[in-house]
This record gives C-alpha cells, structure tokens and sequence, in this order.
C-alpha cells in the first residue's frame, strides 16, 4: 500500500517537474540548504551553479568558502535575495514557512527534495537534480551505481553473516569534553548501523545520556564514535579515560572502537554514505574481505 | 512638576531617533537598492500615484520583506519597552523585568510545547499550523502570568512580594518543564528551540502582525493614561491610595497590559531580552522618573534600539543572519552591569 | 470632620486596637502618645481606610470612609506615613508636585502651592535637588510639604494625619515641623499627630491620647493625660511633671 502510494506519487512528481521544466530555463545560481543536498549537487557536476549554502553544508571543503545562509530552518529571506538565486535546494527541514513564501513571491523556484534515508527519495532528488542541471542522463547513472554500490554491501553482509553473528553496536555521539550522548533507534545513526549489518542494541528515541549501568547492561561488541570536533582517528586510550564506563564494554576490551565523521548521520542518503558503510561493515565483520571502494566497482 | 520644559527636547530627539530608525530599517539591507528606487518605492507604499516601472524588486523588498518587519520591530520594541515601565512601576523597583511575573518563562514554556509537540499534532488545519507556535507562546505566558497574579491575591488584596516570589518559583518550575521537553526533543527540534529562545523579525508577515500591532497600540494609548497613578504608586501603595487612586485596580491593569503585551511580542518574534530592563532605564537617567514621559519616550526608544539592533543582526552576518536576542544581550549586558556598578557607588 | 466611633481593629485573632471614640476637630491638633507596640500607627492605619475596622466605624463628614470616591477624599483627607520608601530620583518639587494629583488647579497655581507648602515644610532651600540624594531627616519634611501641598491652603473639614513627623528631625527642626504643623490646623484643618517626645506633645497638641495595649488609658488636655500616674501606667517610667518657665505647659521630666 505504502509503495504504492509512493510509486504513485513518484510518477506524479516525474510528470509534473518535466511539464514544469519544459519552457522553462534551467537556473543558473542555485543556493543550497541541506549538506547531503549539497554534495548530491557537487557529485553529479554543478559546484559552479552553487553560489551559497547553509551552514550544515560541510562537504566538500570547497563549499564552506561560500556565503552561508545560517541554518537551514532559520532561513533569512533578504540574505538569500541579496545572491540573486534562481533556485533554492533544500529539505522538509527548510524553513521557516513565511521566509520561503516570501522568496517564492520574490520569483526564487524552490525545490523541497525529501531527504528521508531511503532509496527511493533519493532516487526522486537526484532524478530532479538532474534535470535541474540539465544532465539527466548522468543523473540517473549516478543513481544507478549508488543503489549498485549498495546492493552489493547488502550481499557483502549476506555473505559475511553466514560465518559471523551480527554484532551488537552502539554509537555515541560526542561533543568536546560533554557526556556522549548514545544514538536511538529511530535516528539516522541506527539506520548506518542496520544498514552495515550490525544490530544496534538501544531501545530509545534521539540521542540520549546513558548511564554507566546502561552501558554495561548493553556491553556493545562495537562503539562508534562520532565527534563533532574531533576529524580523523579516534585516540581509544583517551576516549576510555573520558569515558570510564566504556572500559567495562566488550567493544573496549577487543579494542572495537570505530570513529565516524558525524556529517554522515544528517540529511539523509548522501554520496559518502557508501563508503562509510563499507568501512563500518567491514569492522563489523573483520573475518570477512573488507568491500573497499575500489573492489566494490 | 512640569516636565514639558525638559521634556520636549527629549521627544524631539527621540522623534528624530525612531525616524532614522525606521528609515535606516527600510533602506539598509543584504539586498543594496538605490537609494533612488527606495525612496519611490516607499512613496508608491504610502500610496503616491507614482510610477512603478522597474521598481518591482525594490518594491517587493519594501513592501514585502523589509515593511513587515520594520513594523514588527517598531510594536515589538515599544511593547516590551512599555511593559518595562509598568513592571518597574508594578514593583517600585527599576530593576524589576517584565520577566518577573512569569510572562517570559510561560511563553517559553508554551512554545517549547508547540515546537516539541506540535509536530505529533498532524491534525491540525493547514491554515492554522503556522500560528500554531505564536498561540502557544501567548497563551502560556498568559496562563503562567494569571497564575502568578492569582498567588499573589489575598483577601481582595494583591501581595506584590508574593507575586515576585511566585513569578520566581513559576518561572522555575516551567524551566523544569522546558526542560524535560528539550530531553524528549530531537537535534533539529532543539535548534528550532535555542532559535527561538534568541528572538528574531525574520520572517514578519503582515498576518502575523496585526494582533500584536493591535495589543501595542492598545498598550500604547492605555498605559498613559495611568502616568499619574504610577507616578503616585512610585511612593508606596498605601500613599498611592491616600493620593485618591485605585490601586488594586492599578496593579490588576499593569499585569494584564504586561502579560498582553510580552506575551504578542514573544509570540511574534521569540525571546528578545533586555529591552524591557535596558530602555526604561536609559530613558529615566536622561527624563527622570515622571510616567507622564518616561512612558511615552520608553516606547519610542524601545522601537528604535530595537530596530537599530535588528539592522544590525541581518546585516553583520549577511547573507544569514544572527538571532536579535544575541544583539540587544551584548548591548544590554554589559549596560545592566554599569548600572549595578554606578548604582553601588 | 473625621470620627472614629467604637472603633476595634483584629489582626488575625488578635485585637490590637479597641474601644476607639474620638472626633478630629477643626483647629485642633490632636496627639497621640503610647509605647511601642502600643496601636499608634494602627490607629492611624484605620482612621486613614487602610486596615479594614472589625469593629465600628470611621465617618468623614458623617459619610463611612469606604463611601468616599478617591480623590474627593483625597482632596479632603491626607496622611504622612512614618517612613517613605521611594527609590526613584524624583526632584523635591515633583515629589511634593504628588499631593496635587487629586486636583486640578491647574500647572501655575500647583506650582505655587509646591512653593508654599516647601517653605511651610522649611524646605523651601531644597527645590530643584534630587530626592535620592537627601538625608533622611530632609526627605521628611519633602513627605511634610508633600500632604500640606494635598490640602493647601487647608481649611474647615480637611484632616491630616501625621506618623511621627519628627523621628528623624533635629531638634530645631522638630520644633519647626510642629508648629509648621499648628498653623496649618489654625487655618481650619484637624491634625492627628503620632509623638514619642512627651513634651513636644505637651507643647504643641490641643489634646492627647494616651494608648495601652490599644486601648485608650486617657484622652484629654495635656494637663489631664501628662500626669506622673498614667506616665508611670503606660510606660513604666517615673516622672516629675513641672511647669515650663515661660509657657506654662507640663513639663516632663524623667526621675
């Protein structure tokens, strides 16, 4: 029934953006708000259409040298009239309502692409940003070897299980010196983490504190650690003496604990998410012959 | 007492104040028009059977954009300003915020609901949803505010030490309640929030401003004609009655203008501190204490410090913008502290 | 004229005023004398409408205070508390300037009167300073010009009630304050007047009231309340009473 409506409304989306697109030039200064949107925009080849983004646009670097148009529910309509845009990218998160009628009224189109961590939202942005650039064809190419890339890891876990139970995982979300705050099961986190073939083992909604017991009662085989200051590798000895409860876990004594880059759990299916996965994954299974990227095409 | 003789250079230079103000609002922007179209499009605004060939942006920038909200900062500035004057009166103290008898706290607590919840709330009319947050903060700091008046009534009397302390321990309890809601609540909900805990006019539309342009200008022509009563009040409540004035009566209005009037502002544009505390002050370190002008020329500066501040939080940071609140704390801080400091010596 | 018919006030269970009968009368200063505690300031309270009467009444002009529409009472009735807890940096002759709200005479004539009742306060010299910056004893008499100025000139069937007008006075102006104060009441008003100082009463009061407890222990002449036994009744303290040299008033002198 879901698919249904979702095939149906897909088709209706496709119908209507071609009739919309038809006697209409494609726009040549877009703003971006939304960081996956923003990389799906540099991935399929229109960096040089982008001329501001919003300050969860963190990759590529090159992005974050143009204007920022703040947070992307707290958008300012003269600030993004003043780039004379053509069009502006975002999510169901853009906002705040009266901002964006204003910038309609203003003549800016606004595209809202659903951002929600399921192929077939991508597959409807991506298609639509594809027309948007004029390159189509490329579009769905790209898309094409996305949902390949991730099929493949689908079978890589497959294959891996059948010597290996999936593991219990738990992702903590760290922020400076603050208590890490464990992902819940309905956020994007649990989502990577299905996705790489783990289990993860809160029971929660959002990011929340646990105690030192919870942590225990868990005992995750696998910590990832996503920090918002910390880039690159995580030093395991200080992550432990920061965070004593830890040490008890079975993730500690095995040394299993992985690092994630925390841009990778907003805004939905981004181009990055792949590679996170197989590198997840491959922690996941260590038996199992790691899917690099290159392997994978 | 005859204020006229000073008084009358201060609304003048005040007057000039807000007209700059206003102009500086409507004219300086991220978008640069010529001074040229603004000026014919604000002619073409008020009105003037001008011709419009090639205004068209500037007059969209004008009228819908940078009009709204400069009439938004205008109410918002000299309502809180207001409200400031007749708390500072209410508790004879010119430190005393409309924050003080709950209003701030209950709208806070009224939007984190709406903010938190109100997306679980799917049922609601389209046409409503976007009022949803402003309605909330309303009729929180209300609830709260009524609540508060009501700890502080006993036997026909109201204990104005009594609602300080209940204003305080309401204000800690919806803190509590903000509290737990931000636990509940998800990253981007908790953004949503610290927003709007910053205040800001983004997004002023002309729907949304008419109750509060309303409440203001109800604020604005009621308050005055009680400058005298506040001024009696200023020497205790028991003088004030011996002076022939009504003073629980006096007490029951001030609160309700002030719930009334923080409580539209809040909704419309979010937390704005300071201004409530900050102008009246100011305005009483250059007039004195007289009601009979400090309550006028609070209003007016309180909408131009507004609005001064406001041009500067869409300006700094364009193309984004900062939140107001950050604005007129930095300013207002740091002059609270001068205050205590000259106070003290 | 003001009167006070068996008048009793309760606080919570307690009395702590009763059996109250007085009238003000015009031309008349009226004292009142007690020790801490006594009901001074009570009575004044329920004479002025503050504190409700559990008992009795208080008739202005033969109609219940309670009757009076603010202003028009104001007009008539005016009262110095004891102390005065204004914080906000008023001028001295806009804080006087209060006493003309319940009027309208106009900007020029409440201008003058400020004047007057300044002069009449001896504080003429502080116009144009600003009130927070006074000391205390100073600030008094700017409350003093305040209530004149609330019923100037004064006349027959206006009452003014004074809370120890002289607390924190210095000798001279404790002297002035008074008789600023008689020839006030000489103008027509009634004036009750609190007192600690026992020959000031006795110099300056037409009649005295002697509380205990708060109740009435005499009310009379000074030369019928001033003797050494209620002295001694009330407050416990042994007195001489002579004759002052050159007016003739009682004289108190402690043993």
């Amino acid at each position: 029934m879901r698919l249904d409506l979702r095939l149906a409304s897909f088709c209706a989306a496709l119908l209507f953006s071609h009739a919309a697109l038809a006697d209409e030039p494609l726009p040549q200064r877009w703003v971006s708000a939304g960081g996956s949107l923003s990389e799906w925009v540099v991935a399929l080849g229109g960096e040089d259409r982008l001329i501001g983004v919003d300050t969860t646009s963190q990759h590529p670097a090159s992005l974050r040298a143009l204007p920022s148009i703040g947070y992307q529910r707290q958008l300012a309509a003269e600030g993004i009239l003043s780039l004379r845009p053509d069009l502006l990218l975002g999510s169901e998160e853009m906002g705040p309502p009266p901002v964006l009628e204003q910038l309609r009224s203003a003549g800016v189109r606004i595209e809202v692409l659903p951002s929600k961590p399921d192929l077939a939202s991508l597959e409807r942005s991506l298609r639509r940003m594809g027309e948007l650039l004029g390159t189509p064809e490329s579009a769905s190419r790209v898309f094409a070897d996305y949902r390949q890339r991730l099929e493949r890891q689908r079978q890589w876990i497959a294959d891996a299980q059948r010597s290996q139970k999936a593991p219990g995982v738990l992702l903590m979300l760290g922020h400076a010196d603050s208590a890490p705050l464990a992902a819940g099961k309905d956020t994007a986190a649990a989502w990577l983490i299905e996705q790489a073939g783990g289990r993860n083992l809160t029971d929660h909604d959002g990011y929340k504190a646990l105690s030192a017991e919870t942590l225990m009662v868990l005992d995750p085989e696998v910590v990832i650690y996503a920090d918002r200051t910390q880039k690159g590798a995580i030093d395991p000895q200080a992550l432990l003496k920061r965070n004593p409860a830890l040490a008890a876990t079975r993730a500690a004594r095995d040394g299993r604990l992985l690092a994630l880059d925390p841009t990778l759990l907003v805004g939905g299916l981004g181009p990055r998410v792949p590679d996170g996965l197989a590198v997840l994954s491959a922690a996941f299974y260590p038996s199992a012959q790691a899917l690099t990227a290159e392997a994978a095409r | 007492m005859n204020p006229a003789v000073h008084a009358r250079p201060l609304f003048i230079a005040l007057g000039l104040l807000l007209l700059l103000a206003l102009w500086l609002s409507l004219a300086l922007g991220p978008v640069s028009l010529p001074l040229q179209e603004t000026l014919q499009a604000a002619l073409r605004l008020l009105g003037l059977p001008l011709s419009g060939a090639g205004l068209e942006q500037a007059e969209l920038i004008l009228g819908q954009i940078r009009l709204p909200r400069t009439l938004l900062g205008l109410a918002v500035g000299a309502v809180l300003a207001l409200s400031g004057v007749a708390m500072q009166g209410l508790f004879r103290n010119p430190l005393a915020d409309p924050g003080l008898i709950g209003v701030s706290s209950g709208a806070a607590l009224g939007a984190a609901l709406a903010i938190v919840f109100g997306a679980r709330l799917g049922g609601l009319p389209e046409a409503f949803a976007p009022y949803l947050l402003s309605a909330c903060a309303f009729a929180g700091g209300l609830g709260v505010t009524t609540l508060v008046y009501r700890f502080g009534r006993r036997n026909g009397q109201t204990s104005v030490a009594t609602m300080l302390l209940a204003g305080i321990a309401l204000t800690a309890l919806s803190g509590a309640a903000i509290g737990l809601f931000t636990y509940l609540a998800d990253d981007t909900t908790l953004r949503t929030l610290t927003f709007w805990n910053l205040g800001s006019l983004n997004g002023a539309s002309y729907a949304r401003l008419w109750p509060l342009l309303i409440v203001t200008i109800a604020v604005a022509l009621w308050l005055p004609r009680r400058a005298k009563a506040l001024n009696a009040l200023l020497l205790g409540e028991s003088e004030a009655r011996h002076l022939g004035f009504a003073v629980e009566r006096l007490k029951r209005e001030l609160v309700f203008c002030t719930a009334l009037g923080v409580g539209a502002a809040v909704a419309a544009a979010g937390m704005i501190g300071f201004i409530g505390l900050v102008v009246p002050h100011l305005v009483r370190l250059l007039a004195g204490p007289d009601h009979r002008v400090l309550l006028p020329a609070s209003a007016l500066a309180g909408a131009s410090l507004l609005l001064l501040a406001d041009l500067v939080a869409r300006l700094v940071m364009a193309p984004a913008e900062l939140p107001i609140g950050i604005i007129t704390a930095l300013i207002g801080a740091p002059f609270f502290l001068y205050l205590l400091m000259r106070g003290r010596s | 004229m003001l009167r006070a018919e068996n008048l009793a006030v309760q606080r919570g269970p307690c009395t702590v005023l009763a059996d109250i009968h007085l009238e003000l009368r015009p031309g008349e200063v009226l004292g009142v004398l007690g020790p801490n505690g006594a009901g001074k300031s009570t009575l004044l309270a329920a004479l002025s409408g503050e504190l409700p009467a559990a008992h009795g009444r208080v008739l202005l002009d033969e109609r219940p205070l309670s009757a009076w529409h603010g202003p028009e009472r104001a007009r008539r009735l005016a009262v110095l508390p004891q102390t005065s807890s204004l914080g906000f940096a008023f001028r001295v002759e806009e804080v006087v300037s209060m006493g003309r709200l319940p009027h309208a005479t106009g900007r020029t004539r409440d201008a003058e009167i400020v004047g007057e009742a300044l002069a009449a306060a001896d504080a003429a010299h502080l116009a144009g300073r600003n009130y927070l910056e006074l000391s205390g004893g100073e600030r008094q008499r700017v409350h003093l010009a305040r209530v004149l100025a609330q019923l100037w000139p004064g006349g027959e069937g206006q009452v003014l009630l004074l809370d120890e007008p002289t607390s924190m006075l210095d000798p001279l102006h404790q002297h002035t304050t008074l008789q600023a104060t008689r020839a006030f009441a000489e103008q027509g008003a009634a004036v009750l007047v609190i007192l600690h100082d026992l020959n000031l009463a006795a110099r300056y009061c037409d009649r005295l009231l002697l509380l205990e407890h708060g109740r009435p222990h005499a009310f009379g002449t000074p030369d019928e309340v001033l003797r050494a036994e209620p002295l001694r009744a009330v407050f416990g303290l042994e007195v001489l009473v002579q004759r002052h040299p050159e007016r003739g008033h009682p004289l108190i002198v402690a043993r």
